[in-house]
This record gives C-alpha cells, structure tokens and sequence, in this order.
C-alpha cells in the first residue's frame, strides 16, 4: 500500500472557450473542472470535434482561457513552457532535422549541456526502439516511427506534464496495438503525469487510470472513470470488456 | 538501372546536338542563309581560338570571368537583402502590410527599364551594372523567402515554442528552414535574372565580358563573333542552373518534394 500523500500537480478550474470569427461563435468548452495527481496518466475521452484539441493546446498555454484558469503547482499557465511537453496529431516533427536533431532540439534551444544531451537522447532513442535511425530524416520514417520520435522529443525535454493529443489517431490498427503497449511501457519505465486525448474507448481503458468522459461539442465533463485494472491490461479479458461496456453505454448518453 | 536511364538521357542530348549542328550545315550549304550566317566550322574554330586568342582585351576566359564576377556580385548581394526582406515580410504583419504593395508593384517593371535611372544614379560604370543586376533578382528572392516564410507550418512553431524556443530560435530553427525550398526556387529564377541582366548591362556599355562580344560583333559586322557569344552565354547558363539545382538539392536533401 502506498502511503506517499498524492500531490496535485495540474489543476483546470472552471475553464471555458468560444471562438469568434466570421460574425460567429462557436462555443466549444463548457465549464470543465479536473484536477491530475503526479504521475497520473488521464485519458480524455470524447467524440470527434467536441473540443479535444482545444482544451489540450489551453493545456499547453498555446491557446487563452476565455474563462476560468489552469495552473501548474499553483503558477497559472500563461503561454508555452518548456515543463509541459506535447506529442501532437500530425506529427509535428521538424522534417529538416534527423530524428536525433528533433529529439535533442528542446535542450538545444535552452542551451543545456551538450554531452548530458546526448546522453538522454541516446538512452531515449533506445527507449522507444529507434536505435539505428538517429541519422534519418522523418520523410524515410513510417508513421508509427513518427510518433515514437514525437515521444522520445517530448520526454527527452524532460516536461513535468506530457500532453499527448491522439498521437495515434492516424495509425493503423495493427500498429496502434503496438504504439499502445510501446507507450505504456516506456510510461512505467519514466513515470511521468500524462493527458492523453483519445476517441478510441479501448485506447483509453489500456492506457488510463482515470477515464474523463467528454460531451458533444460544447465540451463538458460527463462523467469520470478510475481504471484499476493491474497494468499490462489484456484487451480481451472480461474486466476490460464490462468497462467498456460501461463507458459505452455512458457515451451513448451523451449523445 | 538508374545508370541506365542516365546514359539514355545523354544520348538523346548527343542526338539533338547533333540534329542541330546537321540543320546548320544544311542551312549554310543548300540555302541563301549562307550569305548572312557563318557555318559551323569558322564559328567552332574562332570559339576554341577565343580561349587562347584576345578578342579585345582579354580572352574567352576573362570575358567569362567579368561576367561572372559581375553576376556574383549582384546575386550575392540580392541573396542576402532579398532573403532578410522577404522573411520579415513573412513573419511580420507589419512589415508586410509596408513592403509587399511595394513589391507587387515594381516586379512587373523589367529590369531593363531601369537602365537609365540606374545610370544616372550610379554612374556608367560598375555600380550601375550590379544594380540592375541585383534589382531583378532581389525582387524575385523577396517574393519568394516570403511565400516560404508566410506558409510556415503553426504547428511547427508552436511545438517549437512549446520545446523552449524563443522568438530568436524560433525564427533561426523554424522559419528560415521551413522557407529553404521556397528560398531556393527564388534563387533559381534569381541566378538566371541575374545572367541576363548581366548581358543587357554589358550590352548597354561595356568593354569586356560575354554581352560585349556579342555587341562588339554586331558594331564589326562579325556574324562567327555573335554567334561565339550567344554559345557561350547558354553554355554558361546552364551550368550555372545546374550548379544552383545541386546545391539545392544538397541543402534541402530533408524535403519531401526533392
Ligand atoms: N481557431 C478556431 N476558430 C474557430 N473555431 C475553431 C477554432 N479551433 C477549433 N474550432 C472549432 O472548435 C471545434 C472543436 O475543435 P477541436 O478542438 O479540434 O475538436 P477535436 O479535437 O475534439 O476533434 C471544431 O468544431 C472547430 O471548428
Ligand atoms: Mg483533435
């Protein structure tokens, strides 16, 4: 039994956001309010164009609160920080750098030391399995590849948060499987407090320890869920089959 | 395979040379042409003797190089203002909202209508050269830094921000990368702007380099000489556009579209 008390680390109170443009707006987060605990991985969990995206990039600072406020320890989050690191839908990898010059780029622009570099993104290569292909350019990579180095770039930055918006939205199924158990691993290897967005349910029971069910757009939160399934989690067992059950049923409220 | 398809390449080059050099000696053999252009022998022999032989004051050699020195300079210095100009009009609102109207307007003026301002400002000399030299390319390496410049990913940038990068590092790392290629095909057109500015210029008053020769053959009535320098010009041409695509390809080898 851990008796460590749980820290809070990210907090979102009350957060909102419309966009205006266009003699329109469009209201897109309603009234969300969570809180994560250090070294919690947090699925959020929605439909396609509920406002996933948007809530992960006023996460990041990349994008204002209209209302309400997110802070980390306390200190409100203003504008990018290199302390929250982000994997993206589309890889957002840099294509004139090699996959090691996108994974050392975050160290490099803050001028750490360029040996101690080195040596985290070695061991961060070998972590997610792309040993050998430092020297590549992400054009010759597949997109399983990609995302590996989106990983290893957001962890070797080392951020106390690690938002990651559907990185394997755009993977097949097969590699999917495999991204999923890759990440988990490397997870419980660097434990480290991870939002996750996903529209895929099985996706989100492998992965989370709590599940925040997203409505429709505009997005609010329907309903929680603490997955206690002891880790790695089998996609067939019957545990995993009633959550999902469960959540499906929830989801299909919401609708 | 690859080797293959090369050496086809090649042969059909030889072929058409030599379906060029056969409609030559057909012209000047079985036509009137005869009478008003030279034939491939006396053109071919004064070319090769130009290298060893002053046409004026220098050889084909030092014709060659005041040409290109007079390119170099002006492509030099149209590189560096229009790549720093055209950036900051792409990621500038601002500036671009100054400059672009600006630009939109002069690039349809074509260089050459510039000749008597740029002679009344600078002089006869070189400094009037490299001006209308730079001018068109500048304008050409503007416009295209700031395509490339403006269409830069935002995820890009942000995901660079959200690494650490500040606006500093965000435009050495980010942007000037992201606008390469764009840059690139700007100084690709720039490179052959500025070769033939360089010949108009040399053509307008000059006394030496390729543009010259072709001037000094008209003023003489030397057909062989216009036609040893027209050679000249496209051979030099196209080496140039071929150096430029090499060294395109070698820097920007991380494109996609490459
Ligand atoms: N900058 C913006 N201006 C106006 N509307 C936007 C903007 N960004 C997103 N939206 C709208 O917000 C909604 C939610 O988008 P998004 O957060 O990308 O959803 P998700 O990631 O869940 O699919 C979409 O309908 C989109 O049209
Ligand atoms: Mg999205």
């Amino acid at each position: 039994m851990e008796h460590n008390a749980v820290k809070q680390i990210l907090s979102c109170r009350d957060v909102s956001k419309t966009f205006y443009g266009d003699g329109k707006c469009t209201e897109v987060i309603r009234h969300i309010d969570f809180d994560v605990t250090e070294n919690e991985f947090v699925v959020l969990f929605g439909p396609g164009q509920c406002g996933k995206t948007t809530l992960i990039k006023m996460l990041a600072g990349l994008e204002e609160c209209e209302e309400g406020s997110i802070s980390l320890e306390n200190e409100k989050i203003t504008g990018p920080r290199p302390d929250l690191g982000v994997v993206y839908q589309t890889t957002a990898l840099f294509p004139w750098c090699t996959v090691r010059g996108n994974i050392e780029f975050g160290p490099k622009v803050r001028n750490k030391d360029k040996k101690e570099t080195r040596k985290r993104a070695d061991h961060f290569i070998d972590l997610v399995g792309l040993k050998g292909f430092e020297d590549s350019y992400p054009k010759a990579l597949s997109g399983g590849m990609r995302q590996r180095v989106g990983i290893a770039r957001a962890y070797c930055n080392d951020p106390r948060v690690l938002l990651m918006d559907e990185p394997f939205g755009h993977l097949d199924a097969q590699t999917r499987y495999m991204m999923e158990e890759a990440l988990e691993n490397i997870w419980q290897k660097e434990k480290r407090t991870v939002i996750f967005v996903t529209n895929n349910i099985e996706e989100a029971i492998y992965l989370a320890d709590r599940i925040i069910l997203l409505t429709n757009r505009p997005a609010s939160i329907k309903q929680e869920f603490k997955i206690e399934l002891p880790r790695p989690r089998d996609y067939v067992s019957p545990e995993f089959l009633k959550l999902r059950e469960i959540i499906t049923q929830a989801m299909d409220a919401t609708v | 395979m690859k080797k293959a398809v090369q050496l086809e390449k090649i042969g059909w080059v030889v072929f058409d040379l030599l379906l060029l050099l056969l409609g030559w000696i057909f012209l000047v053999t079985c036509t009137s042409a005869k009478d008003t252009f030279p034939d491939p022998v006396s053109v071919f022999s004064m070319l090769f003797t130009s290298f060893v032989k002053p046409i004026g004051t220098y050889t084909m050699w030092g014709h060659i190089m005041w040409s290109l020195y007079r390119v170099m300079v002006g492509f030099t210095l149209a590189s560096v203002t229009g790549i720093i100009v055209g950036i900051a009009m792409g990621s500038s609102k601002i500036a671009e909202a100054i400059i672009k109207p600006i630009f939109e307007f002069l690039r349809p003026i074509p260089p050459i209508a510039w000749i008597p301002l740029a002679i009344l400002w600078f002089g006869i000399d070189e400094a009037s050269k490299y001006f209308i030299i730079w001018l068109g390319a500048f304008i050409n390496v503007t416009l295209n830094s700031y395509v490339g410049a403006s269409r830069t990913d935002e995820t890009l940038i942000g995901a660079a921000r959200m690494l650490g990068a500040g606006k500093r590092k965000v435009f050495t790392r980010i942007i000037l990368p992201a606008s390469m290629p764009q840059i690139f095909a700007g100084l690709q057109v720039a490179m052959s702007s500025c070769w033939m500015a360089v010949l108009v210029a040399e053509m307008v008053r000059s006394n030496e380099g390729v543009g010259w020769i072709i001037i000094r053959g008209t003023d003489t009535g030397n057909t062989a000489q216009i036609i040893v320098g027209m050679i000249t010009i496209g051979v030099i041409g196209f080496i140039l556009t071929t150096a430029m695509s090499w060294i395109e390809r070698k820097v920007c080898s991380w494109n996609t579209t490459l």
